[in-house]
């Protein structure tokens, strides 16, 4: 479904992606791991466009991300996307926020998008709060919001950049359970996460990436069972240990 | 000091506000809403990654700041009934009026000044909030108007306000195109009845009651968002 090809890019002269290739099948659920400053939120962030590309190529269901004729909105609003920074809009109550991107562009009518708003709320667990704003809520509460918000679009893969690394230890699972239901209802996602527990559970490959290329990318039982590269093994033995 | 009639003050009082701060306040409401509407536009233009319509918002606003408020009052005083001609393609120059020469002149003017402040409020508002939109599927302008907009003008009011009250202020340079603003009315009563103390000295105490009086309230408001956030 996801479909990227040989992709590079460029900040100035300082290139920050290599020569990236990969593919992410329909309900596959792939995380992307590796240390900070090695490009896979940027890598991410190229599959809807958020960030250009200088070369290689991008295809989501056939349709090239980096063609300048391709409608974009609608290409992004087929693709959810959670922040690590949650990025709910501050101004709007958590009820607008899950219906702005359904009226405006999905054309849904104001009272069919809160409908259908508010039972992605509740199955978040956090019906009580639809009047409230994001400000009055916890990170945890504000992330699974976000999630909510991203599947209100009806997407047909969602990408999650970081989506934990910004919570307090104890907000995690309640982010990570959505996830994982998520994953299991056979959602296509893509993962940046530190979260190997996560990986372990619901991935069914994991791509390892380091100064900007992709070093690994593997079947989860390949990846925590035997890493190939030295970097992988190196990065597993620290994260895992602690 | 027996020479002073403070009661020349009274007896002009309808005329003053009725005629003189009416005009004046309607100057500033409305060159307010248009500099803020133009203003914003400029701001979002010198904020273009298309290079050409940043430089030109840029050379305005720069043109704007570096022109002394009366001469610009002056030259679209002369200049707009010909530049409404050549637009209308009227062989004489169009007949415009003080009120409305004034009112282009001072949005024109405040615009870039306002451009500054909102270019500053964009700035403020985080990368991801852009982000956030566009990912939903929102056009630019959507982004803009639905999500960025609104948060930067709100963090921005107290700004945008001191700098009406400038402009409230800065109205009274219309005298020199003899509009009858409240320092105009002022100033005719002043030179009919030679009471040029007196009214000069009122006009001067309204001036500060009005501008402190705003001035006092921004701070206030500005209080309350702190809180907010």
């Amino acid at each position: 479904m996801i479909s990227m090809k040989n992709v590079s890019k460029w900040y100035g002269s300082f290139q920050v992606l290599t020569e990236c290739s990969t593919e992410v099948a329909k309900g596959e659920v792939v995380v992307v791991c590796g240390p900070s400053g090695s490009g896979k939120s940027t890598l991410i962030k190229c599959v809807n466009a958020l960030e250009p590309f200088e070369k290689g190529s991008i295809t989501v269901e056939g349709i090239s991300v980096g063609d300048p004729k391709t409608n974009l909105p609608k290409l992004r609003s087929r693709i959810g996307m959670v922040f690590q920074n949650f990025e709910l809009f501050p101004h709007m109550t958590v009820t607008e926020n899950l219906t702005l991107g359904q009226v405006k562009v999905l054309g849904r009518s104001t009272g069919e998008a809160t409908e259908k708003g508010l039972k992605l709320l509740d199955r978040v667990g956090l019906l009580a709060h639809k009047d409230k704003y994001p400000g009055q809520l916890s990170g945890g509460q504000q992330q699974r919001v976000a999630i909510a918000r991203a599947l209100s679009m009806d997407p047909i893969a969602m990408l999650f950049d970081e989506p934990t690394s910004a919570l307090d230890p104890e907000m995690i699972n309640e982010v990570l359970d959505v996830m994982v239901e998520l994953a299991k209802e056979g959602m296509t996602m893509m993962v940046v996460t530190h979260e190997m527990g996560f990986a372990r559970k619901v991935a069914h490959r994991v791509i390892f990436m380091d100064a900007g290329r992709i070093v690994e990318d593997a079947k989860k039982e390949e990846f925590f069972g035997t890493p190939r590269s030295e970097r992988a093994q190196l990065f597993l033995s620290k994260i895992l240990q602690h | 000091m027996s020479g002073f009639d403070f009661d020349v003050i009274e007896r002009s009082l309808p005329y003053l506000f009725r005629e003189g701060m009416t005009f004046t306040l309607t100057l500033t409401a409305l060159a307010m809403t248009g500099g803020i509407v133009f203003g914003t536009l400029l701001a979002m233009m010198r904020l273009s990654a298309f290079k050409p319509l940043s430089m030109l918002a840029g050379a305005y606003v720069n043109l704007m700041r570096s022109i002394p408020l009366v001469l610009v009052i002056f030259w679209f005083f002369f200049l707009v009934p010909y530049i409404g001609a050549w637009i209308l393609r009227e062989p004489n120059p169009i007949k415009v009026g003080t009120f409305w020469s004034a009112l282009i002149t001072f949005t024109m003017f405040e615009a870039a000044y306002y451009c500054e402040i909102m270019r500053a409020g964009i700035q403020s508002i985080a990368r991801g909030q852009v982000w956030s939109g566009y990912a939903l599927g929102l056009n630019y302008w959507q982004t803009m108007g639905k999500i960025v907009l609104p948060q930067a003008f709100r963090n921005m009011l107290p700004v945008l306000l001191t700098q009406t009250v400038i402009l409230f202020q800065d109205t009274s340079l219309v005298y020199v195109i003899s509009a009858t603003d409240f320092l105009g009315a002022a100033s005719k009563i002043a030179n009919r009845d030679y009471r040029l103390v007196e009214m000069y000295s009122f006009v001067a105490i309204v001036y500060f009651v009005m501008s402190y009086g705003l001035s006092m309230l921004v701070r206030r408001l500005q209080l309350r968002i702190a809180i907010i956030r």
